[in-house]
């Protein structure tokens, strides 16, 4: 049975070179299938206005006009005008951008302070371990609300970069908590181990092989803690805390949501409102779509 | 070891970590509070203090505790503060004792009515949701639910103000109670209808979706399928069986919830100009007055943590499966999935 090759096979069937079963392209319907398409769509609108805020408005966002103070709704000021005599239209998409940047800036510091100090307790010994997480619980022990108002109250006059700072200081105990817990049930396993018998330092096992693990668990908490910053931003901005009145956002628009309510303005509070709460619910519903599904069991009752 | 005896050590152990934490965090809000910018002598005295003598300043200084090295002022401060004396208030002039005591009551009530009423109402459509699970109400619930959590509740509590006091008149937009009929309850109670609209709205959703999520994760469990095979009714099963396995987790919920809750009270009360600690901590943040926000950041600690201790407690008597090292456990699991 030595010289076999495949002249000594005799081939059945013909053209059976030339069938090459087609690969079925899965089609666009299908892929979309499950995705937040809606909330990506919308919140892709609102992030390009923001981005091209030049182009689209039809005013100057920082121009005062002071024959038009309080102007309801019309063909010229479309969102109308506040207090101030802004234009309320051209300030929702260039304030748009701070917004959107105190959202992703305080992201980044949330996910960068989370995922260290969570992978640094996590794979420490038990008693390190042990103390390093009573800090986020003492932090977690008074309101963040309270931490805020301390930290915004300590810092100064507000701008984009300190506002970001204190909303991301305040902000990392939960991911920090999740990170930690998983780290802990991959700390021991075979791979990880491995890289420790290498010579790996914390470093590389943190970069190669805790984190790229973790990323789907804590993507859900990382994309909405976008919004809940930008929810903090405003909020913060409304109690006079957050940025003053001439940095504009959505929330320092919303700040001057008192005088509205003595003037009955409604348009000065529901506009800039509608579309921050628009933005934190499309963010929101994308977070959830990394949320791994769970509960698919069928129900007994 | 005699029940007894463990329940002294129990209660010894949560008061030393009360303590703990609370000489902890009084270090790092004095801390942050003494590094701030801005010359607490200028908020106190104003511009007059350009006009005062090198002796003056020092006397002044010595008066309100900042003389000396930041540790040696702690250690003054906290000899005082057992004393109850935590130091005049910078805007009020007065010690921050008196000006917190008069609204702390005002706080609780309000934070205390709103609590009980979102954790009632959550676990009634909880329970609701979970009997009619994925029916159409349940759906519209849930969709509504992640919704509503992410509306700023003080952008609702504008809003609400704008149509009903504004333009219809029917609720009174602020304050706790109208000029000289502070011992009106109705008038009281109409005064609160809108703060406590803006916090259930803003937490009752969140709350009742994860109870929810609790409930049927219990439905699932198979001693649900011999009580159907006994022939319980499906409300029997519910409320006698997986309601009474879900009520810990309700209470432990409950506990992790109260700096939420207390959040949320904070910032209705700003809005609504409600005479409490929450609108007094934005007030004294506004004006650097450091002291007064240090006995609020103190006392929102206090209260926080030791609720959660009476959480812990109430756990294990509802619950005798639940040892102090599993309730940690599963808190901290309850915790991370809510979040």
């Amino acid at each position: 049975m030595a010289g076999k090759n495949s002249e000594q096979f005799v081939i059945v069937g013909a053209n059976y070179k030339t069938h090459i079963p087609e690969a079925k392209k899965p089609s666009i319907m299908y892929r979309l299938k499950g995705k937040p398409i809606i909330s990506i769509v919308i919140l892709g609108i609102i992030v390009l206005g923001c981005v091209f805020a030049e182009q689209v408005y039809n005013h100057d966002p920082t121009g005062f006009y002071l024959q038009n103070l309080s102007e309801a709704p019309n063909s010229e000021f479309y969102f109308g005008t506040d207090s101030l005599g802004r234009d309320i239209f051209s300030m929702i998409w260039y304030g748009g951008r701070a917004s959107i940047m105190i959202g992703l800036l305080s992201m980044t510091i949330i996910t960068v302070i989370g995922v260290v100090y969570g992978c640094i307790s996590g794979t420490a010994n038990s008693r390190i371990d042990a103390i390093m997480m009573r800090v986020p619980e003492i932090i977690n022990s008074i309101p963040i609300l309270l931490l805020v108002l301390l930290l915004t109250s300590v810092m100064g006059t507000q701008n984009i970069m300190k506002i970001s700072f204190v909303i991301g200081v305040t902000g990392w105990c939960a991911l920090a908590r999740i990170v930690r817990s998983e780290v802990r049930q991959i700390r021991s396993s075979e791979y990880v181990l491995a890289a420790r018998c290498m010579g790996g330092g914390f470093l590389h096992t943190m970069l190669r092989h805790l984190i790229p693990n973790l990323v789907s668990t804590i993507m859900f908490v990382v994309v909405s803690s976008i919004s809940s910053s930008m929810s903090m931003e405003s909020t913060l901005s409304f109690l006079g805390l957050g940025l003053p009145v001439d940095v504009i956002s959505w929330g320092s628009m919303l700040s001057l949501a008192n005088k509205a309510l003595l003037l009955n303005t409604w348009w000065v509070i529901i506009i800039p409102g509608v579309f921050l709460i628009i933005t934190l619910v499309c963010i929101t519903n994308i977070a959830y779509f990394f949320r791994r599904e769970t509960n698919k069991q069928e129900s007994i009752l | 070891m005699n029940p007894k005896a463990m329940i002294i050590k129990k209660i010894t152990k949560r008061t030393l970590g009360l303590i703990l934490t609370m000489f902890i965090l009084s270090v790092g809000v004095f801390y942050l509070a003494r590094l701030a910018p801005g010359d607490p002598l200028q908020s106190f005295y104003g511009d007059a203090v350009e006009s005062m003598t090198t002796q003056e300043l020092d006397a002044a200084r010595i008066r309100l505790g900042l003389d000396g090295p930041i540790y040696a002022q702690y250690t003054k401060w906290i000899g005082n503060a057992s004393q109850g004396d935590f130091g005049l208030s910078l805007k009020y002039k007065t010690p921050t004792l008196d000006v917190v005591s008069p609204l702390i009551g005002n706080t609780l009530i309000l934070g205390g009515t709103a609590y009980i009423l979102v954790f009632v109402l959550a676990t009634l459509l909880a329970l609701f949701c979970a009997m009619n699970e994925d029916s159409l109400f349940d759906r519209i619930i849930c969709k509504v639910g992640t919704a509503a959590y992410y509306i700023p509740p003080f952008w609702l509590g504008v809003v609400l103000v704008l149509i009903f006091s504004i333009n219809l008149h029917w609720l009174p937009s602020s304050g706790a109670y109208d000029i000289g009929k502070s011992g009106d309850i109705l008038n009281r109670i109409r005064h609160m209808i809108l703060p406590l609209i803006v916090m259930i709205l803003s937490h009752l959703w969140y709350y009742a979706y994860m109870i929810r999520n609790k409930l049927l994760d219990e439905v699932r469990k198979d001693y649900v399928l011999l009580a159907k095979s006994k022939g319980c009714t499906k409300t029997e099963i519910v409320f006698k069986h997986c309601f009474r396995n879900v009520a810990p987790t309700i209470v432990s919920i409950m506990a992790i919830s109260i700096p939420h809750v207390l959040s949320g009270t904070y910032i209705a009360e700003s809005v609504f100009n409600y005479p409490g600690i929450g609108a007094l901590s934005v007030q004294s943040a506004k004006y650097h007055d450091y002291n007064l926000l240090m006995l609020v950041v103190l006392i929102t600690g206090l209260l926080v943590i030791s609720s959660s201790i009476i959480a812990q407690s109430i756990n294990e008597v509802i619950d005798p499966r639940m040892k102090l090292t599993e309730v940690s456990a599963w808190r901290e699991k309850t915790a991370s999935s809510s979040s």
